[in-house]
Formats: C-alpha cells, sequence, structure tokens
C-alpha cells in the first residue's frame, strides 16, 4: 500500500460511436492494482469490464474509442489526454507511441487471457509455435530457446508430455487445456501485470476449479500482478485480493474481498451477491436482480443502478454518486457510489421512497430528457400516473375479451 | 499411407461422374443437326453407296447405343477414338495441342493468383477506403466482362493502337530456339512471354477478380477472430499479422474457387484462344463441333471432365495440408 500502484487508472473513459448514438462503454472509472495482487473486475454482461481491460492495452477496436483519463504503468504513460491551451484534448507528450505499447507493453508487460480459450488460439498453427512466437517476440530469445521455454511453460501449467503437446494443434486439446495454453502464454512473457478476462467462463465448474488453483500456486511463484474480470461472485471470492464492482460503465463499490463480502457498501454489490446460486438455497430463494441492465447509450439519469435498485428513492433519480470513500478496511480505502452513506449529504434520509412498479415507468418518462433533472422527476411522475392507468385499463380489458370469447 | 488411399478413393468416386459426362455428351453431339460425313465430302458429289460406305467404315451406321458401348469399351483400354475427319487418333491430336492450353490457363491463374492476393489483403485492410472501393469496381468490371471481350480490347490497344505487344499465336518455350527462328534461349523466351501477356490477362482477369473479392471477405473475417486480437495483445507487429495469423486461414476458400474454377477458366480458354489464334485444345474442341467430329468432341470433353475431377481431389488434398483440421478420412 505504501509503495507506488503497478498501474494507475483514473477516470478513463471508452466510447463506442455507433449510427444510434454515442456508447459510454466506461465512463469515468479509477482503480490501482498493486504488485503481487489479484484485482477483481465485476460485473453483469454489457457492464463494459471487457472493455476497460481491452482499454488498458490500447486495444479498443474502431468504433470505439478511448476519449479521456489516464492510465499509468509503472510511471509510463499509457494514455493521458490533456487540455492544450487552445482548450482541445491533446495526447500528452509522455504518451507511449504506439510502436512503443507494442514492443514494451504489450506481452511485455501486460499480457492477457481471452475468455474463450476454443477461439483463441490460430486453429491452422502448432500449439507449440504460438506459445513460442510471442515468448520469441517478448523475450528476444532465439528460436530454440524459446522453443525450450515453451516446453517448460507448457510443463508448468500441468499439460502432460509437453515435448509431444508443442507438436499438436488447437483442435487435439480440449477446453481445459487450451486455457492451459493461454495462461501458459502469458506467464512465459514473464509481463508484471495479467489481464485475465473471464478465463474460466468458458469452462465446466471442476475445469474452472482446477484453473483457479493454477492461477493461485503461479501467482504466488511469479508474483505477478492480475486483472481477474468476471461476473462471478464465487471466483471473486475464492481467487481475488480486492475488487472493484462495475455497473454500467462505472465503477460502483471498491473493497478488499472480505470487506466487501461482509460489509457490503452498495446495493448494486449486495443484489449481485443474492442472485448467486449457492448449494444452500433453493431456487426459490434466490433473488435475481430486478430487470436488465439499461443501455449504455442512455443512461438512466442520477444513479444508474436507481431503476433496479431495492434502497432507491427521489433523490437518487437526481443525483449522480460519485464513487467516494465511505469506510476503510485493511489500509485500503473501501469506496462506493450511494448516496445512502453520509458522505454524500444529500438528502437521503428525509427523500421519499421510489416504489419498485413506478420505477420502470420513470424509466419510461424520463428518455430524452435527462438534461433537465427537474423537469425529469416529474415528467416521471406524471407518467407514473399513466402507468397506473394503463394498468387498470388491462386489468378491465381482460374480463371483456373473455366474455366476448364465449358469446357465440 | 493416408494420402494415396485417399487420393485412390477420390478418384474412384469421380466414375460416375465421368459416366455421367460420356452419356450427356455422346447424346448431345448426336442429336445436332448435321451429318458428319457429309459435312466431311465438304460439297462434293456423291452416290450413297459412298456414303453407306463412309458410315459403315467408322461404325456409323449402327444404333447410338451399340456406339456408344462401343466409345466406352475403347475408352476403358485408354483409347479416345479415331477422328473421322482428320484420320488420326484423339489422344494424338490433344497431345499435340495440350501444351499452349496448359500454358496459357496456368500463366492465367499465375497472374490471376499473384495480383489478387495481394489486392485482397489491401481492400479488407483498408476496408471502406477509397483503396477497397476501387478495388471493388474493378472487380465488378472484371467480373461482368467476357474474356473474348477483354481479349479484343486488349489486341486494339496493345498491338494495334500502340504495337507493343504481338496479337496472334504463342512461342513455345518447350521447342527449340532455332524452330521459332530465334538466335537464343533469352531471346525465344522473352518472345514466349511477350505473346503470353495479352491471353494471360484476357484470361485471368475473370479468376482475379473473383479471388480478389473472396480473399477480402476472407481476411476480414480473419483480421476479427479472437487469436489476432490475441496475437495483437501480445504485440505481434501487424504486418506479421496480415502476413501469417490472420493469412493462412483466411486461404482455404481461395483454394477451393482455384480448384471449382478450373472448367470456368478452360471453358474461357476455347473462347481466348480463338481470338489469339493459339493452337491450343480450345480451338480445336471449336473445329471439332463445326465439323460434327464426334470422336474428336468425346474426346476432349471426357478429357476436361477428367481435369476437372483431379481438380477437385487436388482441392482437398491442398486443404487437409492448410488446415490440420482436415484429415483425410481417417480416425486417428
Amino acid at each position: 500500500m505504501s509503495s507506488e500502484p503497478l498501474l494507475r487508472v483514473e477516470n478513463l473513459k471508452t466510447q463506442f460511436f455507433t449510427e444510434t448514438g454515442t456508447v459510454r462503454a466506461v465512463d469515468g472509472i479509477s482503480f490501482e492494482v498493486y504488485e503481487g495482487e489479484i484485482v477483481g473486475l465485476v460485473g453483469e454482461s454489457g457492464a463494459g469490464k471487457s472493455v476497460a481491460s481491452m482499454s488498458l492495452l490500447r486495444l479498443v477496436e474502431s468504433p470505439g474509442e478511448i476519449v479521456g483519463g489516464t492510465i499509468e504503468y509503472k510511471g509510463e504513460t499509457i494514455f493521458d489526454l490533456e487540455e492544450g491551451p487552445d482548450g482541445e484534448l491533446r495526447e500528452h507528450p509522455d504518451m507511449l507511441s504506439e510502436s512503443e505499447m507494442r514492443e514494451r507493453i504489450r506481452g511485455r508487460e501486460i499480457a492477457v487471457i481471452f475468455q474463450d480459450p476454443m477461439e483463441s488460439l490460430n486453429p491452422v498453427f502448432t500449439v507449440g509455435g504460438q506459445l513460442r512466437e510471442f515468448i520469441e517476440i517478448n523475450r528476444e530469445l532465439p528460436k530454440d530457446e524459446a522453443k525450450a521455454e515453451a516446453v517448460r511453460m507448457l510443463r508448468e501449467v500441468g499439460i502432460p508430455d509437453p515435448e509431444d503437446r508443442y507438436e499438436e494443434y488447437p483442435h487435439q486439446f480440449s477446453g481445459g487445456m487450451r486455457q492451459r495454453v493461454l495462461i501458459a502464454m502469458a506467464l512465459a512473457c514473464e509481463p508484471n501485470l495479467i489481464i485475465a478476462d473471464e478465463p474460466t467462463t468458458a469452462l465446466d465448474v471442476t475445469v474452472e476449479g482446477q484453473i483457479l488453483d493454477l492461477v493461485d500456486d503461479l501467482q504466488d511463484r511469479y508474483d505477478t500482478s492480475f486483472i481477474w474480470v468476471t461476473h462471478d461472485m464465487g471466483v471473486v471470492a475464492e481467487i481475488c485480493d480486492r475488487v472493484n464492482v462495475m455497473y454500467l460503465g462505472e465503477v460502483v463499490e471498491q473493497a478488499p474481498v472480505d470487506e466487501l463480502f461482509y460489509d457490503t457498501k452498495h446495493p448494486y454489490t449486495s443484489a449481485l451477491l443474492d442472485s448467486m446460486p449457492r448449494p444452500d438455497r433453493t431456487v426459490d430463494e434466490l433473488e435475481p436482480i430486478e430487470g436488465v441492465m439499461p443501455e449504455a447509450i442512455n443512461p438512466p439519469s442520477g444513479c444508474r443502478f436507481h431503476p433496479r435498485c431495492p434502497d432507491a428513492r427521489e433523490v437518487c433519480t437526481r443525483v449522480h454518486p460519485e464513487n467516494l470513500e465511505v469506510d476503510q478496511a485493511e489500509g485500503y480505502p473501501h469506496r462506493a457510489a450511494c448516496v445512502k452513506h453520509d458522505v454524500f449529504d444529500v438528502g437521503y434520509d428525509e427523500s421519499v421512497p421510489l416504489e419498485k412498479g413506478d420505477e420502470a415507468e420513470t424509466r419510461v418518462g424520463e428518455t430524452g430528457s435527462d438534461e433537465n433533472v427537474d423537469s425529469t422527476v416529474e415528467e416521471g411522475q406524471a407518467s407514473t400516473d399513466g402507468g397506473k392507468a394503463n394498468e387498470a385499463n388491462q386489468t378491465n380489458r381482460s374480463p371483456n375479451r373473455d366474455g366476448g370469447e364465449s358469446r357465440p | 499411407m493416408g494420402l494415396l488411399r485417399y487420393t485412390i478413393y477420390r478418384l474412384l468416386q469421380a466414375i460416375p461422374v465421368l459416366i455421367g459426362i460420356s452419356i450427356i455428351t455422346f447424346v448431345l453431339a448426336n442429336l445436332a443437326p448435321g451429318d458428319p460425313v457429309r459435312l466431311m465430302l465438304q460439297g462434293q458429289q456423291a452416290d450413297e453407296e459412298l456414303i453407306r460406305t463412309i458410315e459403315q467404315r467408322y461404325g456409323l451406321d449402327q444404333p447410338l447405343h451399340v456406339r456408344y458401348w462401343n466409345y466406352m469399351t475403347g475408352l476403358v483400354q485408354g483409347d479416345l477414338g479415331y477422328s473421322i475427319h482428320r484420320r488420326r487418333p484423339v489422344s494424338d491430336l490433344m497431345l499435340e495441342r495440350a501444351g499452349p492450353t496448359l500454358l496459357l490457363v496456368l500463366s492465367a491463374y499465375l497472374f490471376a493468383i499473384v495480383t489478387a492476393i495481394p489486392l485482397g489483403i489491401i481492400a479488407a485492410k483498408r476496408r471502406n477506403e477509397p483503396t477497397d472501393h476501387i478495388s471493388r469496381i474493378v472487380a465488378l468490371i472484371g467480373v461482368s466482362t467476357p474474356s473474348f471481350w477483354i481479349g479484343i480490347m486488349l489486341i486494339i490497344v496493345f498491338a494495334v493502337r500502340l504495337g507493343v505487344l504481338p496479337s496472334a499465336g504463342l512461342v513455345y518455350p518447350w521447342q527449340p530456339p532455332e524452330a521459332a527462328g530465334h538466335g537464343s534461349y533469352l531471346e525465344h523466351w522473352t518472345e514466349t512471354i511477350r505473346h503470353l501477356i495479352l491471353p494471360m490477362i484476357a484470361l485471368g482477369t475473370l479468376q482475379m477478380a473473383t479471388l480478389m473479392r473472396v480473399e477480402r471477405t476472407q481476411m476480414i473475417e480473419s483480421l476479427q477472430e479472437e487469436y489476432v486480437k490475441l496475437a495483437r495483445a501480445y504485440g505481434v507487429p501487424e504486418r506479421t499479422i496480415l502476413r501469417k495469423h490472420a493469412f493462412r486461414s483466411a486461404q482455404l476458400p481461395i483454394i477451393t474457387i482455384i480448384g471449382l474454377n478450373l472448367s470456368t477458366a478452360l471453358g474461357g480458354a476455347v473462347l481466348v484462344e480463338t481470338v489469339f489464334a493459339i493452337n491450343g485444345i480450345g480451338r480445336l474442341f471449336v473445329e471439332a463441333i463445326q465439323q460434327l467430329d464426334y470422336q474428336l468432341i468425346m474426346g476432349i470433353t471426357m478429357v476436361l471432365g477428367f481435369m476437372f475431377v483431379v481438380g477437385v481431389v487436388i482441392t482437398d488434398i491442398s486443404y487437409a495440408y492448410i488446415d490440420p483440421r482436415v484429415t483425410y478420412g481417417e480416425r486417428e
């Protein structure tokens, strides 16, 4: 904690410019990764986790673009925009060039493990050849040494007969074995940080367990830091040291893992934990989060989670909470972006609770008018009434229709 | 050995195809209007007796199915028949003419592949930029313009107007230079290439345009694969990604198209040989049809059909060479 972080991300924004509008996939997230720790990036599908992790390597594909924020790695500037004298944003002079990124950062300093081991290996080259190529590029070893290293790494990640398997093609490997190969690729380049983008999602549970054990073991020995992207709170509990919970492109809670589980500060995190299937709970006891995550193209006003939040009050539709420090644990701050905490002081306690049924209508009403916060609330309430009227209409109509059908 | 067994197996599978081709061609050729004997006599007065004798001599007086049977029994023994018009064995005639046609078709393919693959890759890399649009227009023109018309235009521009390239005939590189009146091999082969350029472009443009579009589509697809993203994330330079990582898996459809288009190319050769006055199989075929030379028509069709089948088999074999997931029908 005392030392400088390995990676520092501040207010990172990545947007996709599509025909239907700008998608704010990552909207101002900040977090740090210290040496030797595993940091979780958790959230539902579409929360912006993968885009955030690809932004760290500056590999966001068109029409996506990093539009703001700072990424610093070991004192080097991966990304930084600064305002020039003319008010235009421009790249900071210290920012690494594309070729410096390729030659110094990608693979060599920060490696990745992708989600789908079935698609991540090239089907027309041997597994060993692909591994060797990355080692050659990132460690500047001659061919034969790189090959020896590749075989050693295959053995290291638990692939039996690595000399023979080296010559085989990806289709001759099972999913779990392929994921081991991808882990070998990441470790073989001897990076200081590995971004693991849902590396166990495509695997079945027993294999997932093996892979997690393997990573845990290798992480101890190589002391590599990890950013572990996942939607699975179970995996988080098992492997992460600290966690960032993402919702709609924002980090809504940030805490060491035990603290996050035992002293949850954000309703979204609680909802995620409650929706987790566990052996000691039946399906009926599971509490799925209401609704689906809204599109990042037109996020709800105020707190983005308020339409689905059980604790939402009127003030939540107006105030957009920053991710502020609400507590301290294990020497790390516990941050949460929820106005119910005292540090926000925006009058949550006095505010009127929102009822869930009403909330759904509020969201419909406010689309397209979120610039003016005050009118949003009014409109929301207005349409709440409309919604109720609609509901009444429907209940009236159905018996009529039944009657109509039975008449002849 | 897997490869040999596979090849034999695939060639055996081709037998029904070849029988089908032979029946259709045989019936069609014989149903065509006209009488080969009268055509052979070229309008000379001839009594019925003479015509009957000639018909008997070539077996033309027998019913169709007997003639077909006779032809097929000969074919199985490697006898392609005897041209009644030219009074020479069909196999001799074809061997004589095979060289120029092979030279033409192969060079057209070479031209198509050498140009189409880089252009397709560039178009994929600069997708929806001006380069891509230009290549799209060129491809559209190439696909929709008949080869004989391209040939005629090339002759008008390069042979007639500019006078830089010859418009007719070929110089055969396998002949000694003296036979063509050239002093040295260098001069001889230079002439070969000069004669080959225009017909090669005329025949190869269609193939080039098709291959270019397929190459573009495949490369675009392949550049979006996860393994390409992975390679980028590991600092592999973009040109290595283009030349190696994305390239290899994108070539499978290209091979299919080359194999299947072999028949189109041979068909095109008929027209291009006529336009450029090249004495190849294509021209022989046109003459055979004009003269209703049944045996020659059959012979050429059967050989072309066989070559098509061989093309498909070669395609399948190269597939397995490039894509390790494809095996020669054997379990590991």
